[in-house]
């Protein structure tokens, strides 16, 4: 590698005045990605603004809003005990992501940013109805998670903005979620993912999120599923119902890694078992 | 375009010339000659490069030089005790056989290293799961998590000093 620019600003402001000094140059998060593509000439940027310093993308905070700045390492949401409390879900995503030393390395914004159909901490965000609060200079915007992502590698963020965080509402005491991922070996990239969250009132499901990973060109909500869920008693022909209905709404194709068959079949006892074990009934089997 | 960088590794201060597309493995191998450290697959993958970065494991192969500017950096060399004898994480991978052609070595006994300091004494399930970023393609693995197994002993037995 050679021959670039190496900027490493230590505001928002800096970061965007160094952007449009040299348009076509890249930000680059935790690198794990970027480096990557640079190193197999995929990539050839005259200069890469690093993020790392940048204060106002940094930091975990704590309230009625819960907002994670986007260059937060993955390895934070497993190490951040309020997190761990609050929204668990985050970290049962965050632990299957790469090795230690991919964690440690990669960010949340960078994950999401990379817009791959696989990124892991997308189902449990997606889940949680986190939005994402885009930077350009002298403004801010935010729009659902939901709707950021578009096609593989593609956003809906535009060129010169950055994404600074993601936010959202603490879960009620009722919310309960879990996250299950198929992949060849631990570190892998998923063969398919899935995230639930419930808001239960006794039997009752209030609320209902699905998420799922791999199976669609980007991470996707299952709203058929959750409309078959709210306002319904669990039992287990509805855990039955639910599987067939999460197998037909996802959208997976045959690759490298698995089928189409292989991965809704994956979808559906996903959602079953996850269904099962947040509102307490056992795994119909 | 080349810049200065400022860094410390294993407790020394150094200051090297880098490119500024230069990574940290490109530094720590040409510019300083720590050979210890392996790029294997240069893409994240296999662990070879893991080097500790203000104490914590990362792929050497995936940090930009200047990102290092201020860090501490360790990597297998710092667990050379004095005299050159090998700290307790070599030594139990030399006596359990958690090593064969040595490629990953390195990176298997940084990630041990940095296993170790937050969990003394891990389950097994601890340190597979510790070491699911690290490639071995001869061993097989038993061995190395029998290493690990030791080196907790051994480095309780030094009252967990790195020496």
């Amino acid at each position: 590698m050679s021959g670039f620019d190496y900027h490493r600003p230590e505001s928002l402001e800096d970061a965007f005045r160094l952007k449009s000094e040299q348009p076509d140059a890249r930000f680059i998060a935790g690198g794990t990605d970027v480096m990557v593509r640079i190193r197999e000439g995929r990539l050839r940027p005259p200069a890469l603004i690093s993020l790392s310093r940048v204060q106002e993308l940094s930091g975990i905070r704590h309230g009625d809003e819960i907002q994670i700045g986007a260059m937060t390492r993955v390895a934070e949401l497993l190490r951040d005990e309020e997190l761990g409390r609050s929204a668990p879900v985050l970290a049962l995503a965050a632990r299957t992501l790469g090795g230690m030393q991919i964690r440690n390395l990669a960010t949340v914004g960078g994950n999401l940013c990379n817009a791959s159909p696989c990124a892991d901490t997308a189902p449990p965000l997606l889940v949680l109805d986190a939005r994402v609060v885009v930077r350009s200079p002298g403004s801010e915007r935010e729009l659902p998670l939901a709707d950021f992502f578009v096609a593989p590698g593609e956003t809906r963020i535009g060129e010169g903005e950055i994404v600074s965080e993601l936010r959202f509402r603490r879960p009620h005491m009722r919310t309960r979620a879990t996250f299950f991922k198929k992949s060849r070996v631990r570190m892998d990239i998923a063969i398919a993912s899935l995230a639930v969250r419930v808001d239960m009132d006794g039997k009752r499901c209030v609320a209902a999120r699905l998420a799922a990973g791999s199976v669609a060109p980007r991470p996707m909500r299952l709203p058929r599923a959750e409309a078959l869920l709210e306002g319904r008693d669990i039992t287990a022909e509805l855990l039955d119902e639910l599987g067939t209905v999460a197998a037909a709404e996802v959208q997976p194709m045959t690759d490298v890694r698995s089928t189409e068959a292989y991965r809704r079949h994956v979808i559906g006892v996903f959602a079953r078992r996850a269904l099962a074990q947040l509102s307490g009934l056992e795994e119909a089997r | 375009m080349t810049s200065e960088l400022r860094f410390e590794v294993n407790g020394e201060p150094v200051q090297v010339e880098v490119k500024a597309g230069a990574r940290l493995i490109d530094v720590l191998r040409n510019a300083l000659g720590l050979l210890g450290t392996k790029e294997g697959c240069g893409n994240g993958e296999c662990g070879a490069c893991t080097v500790l970065f203000d104490g914590r494991p990362v792929n050497a192969c995936l940090v930009p030089a200047m990102e290092a500017e201020g860090a501490k950096v360790t990597t297998v060399e710092g667990l050379v005790g004095p005299g050159g004898a090998l700290g307790p994480v070599q030594r139990a991978f030399v006596e359990k056989g958690g090593i064969q052609c040595g490629f990953c070595s390195p990176g298997m006994v940084m990630a041990t290293e940095a296993l170790l300091r937050d969990r003394p004494d891990p389950s097994d399930a601890e340190i597979r799961s510790a070491l699911v970023g690290n490639l071995c393609r001869c061993t097989g693995y038993v061995q190395i998590v029998e290493s690990v197994q030791l080196a907790a002993k051994l480095r309780s037995e030094n009252g967990g000093s790195r020496g």
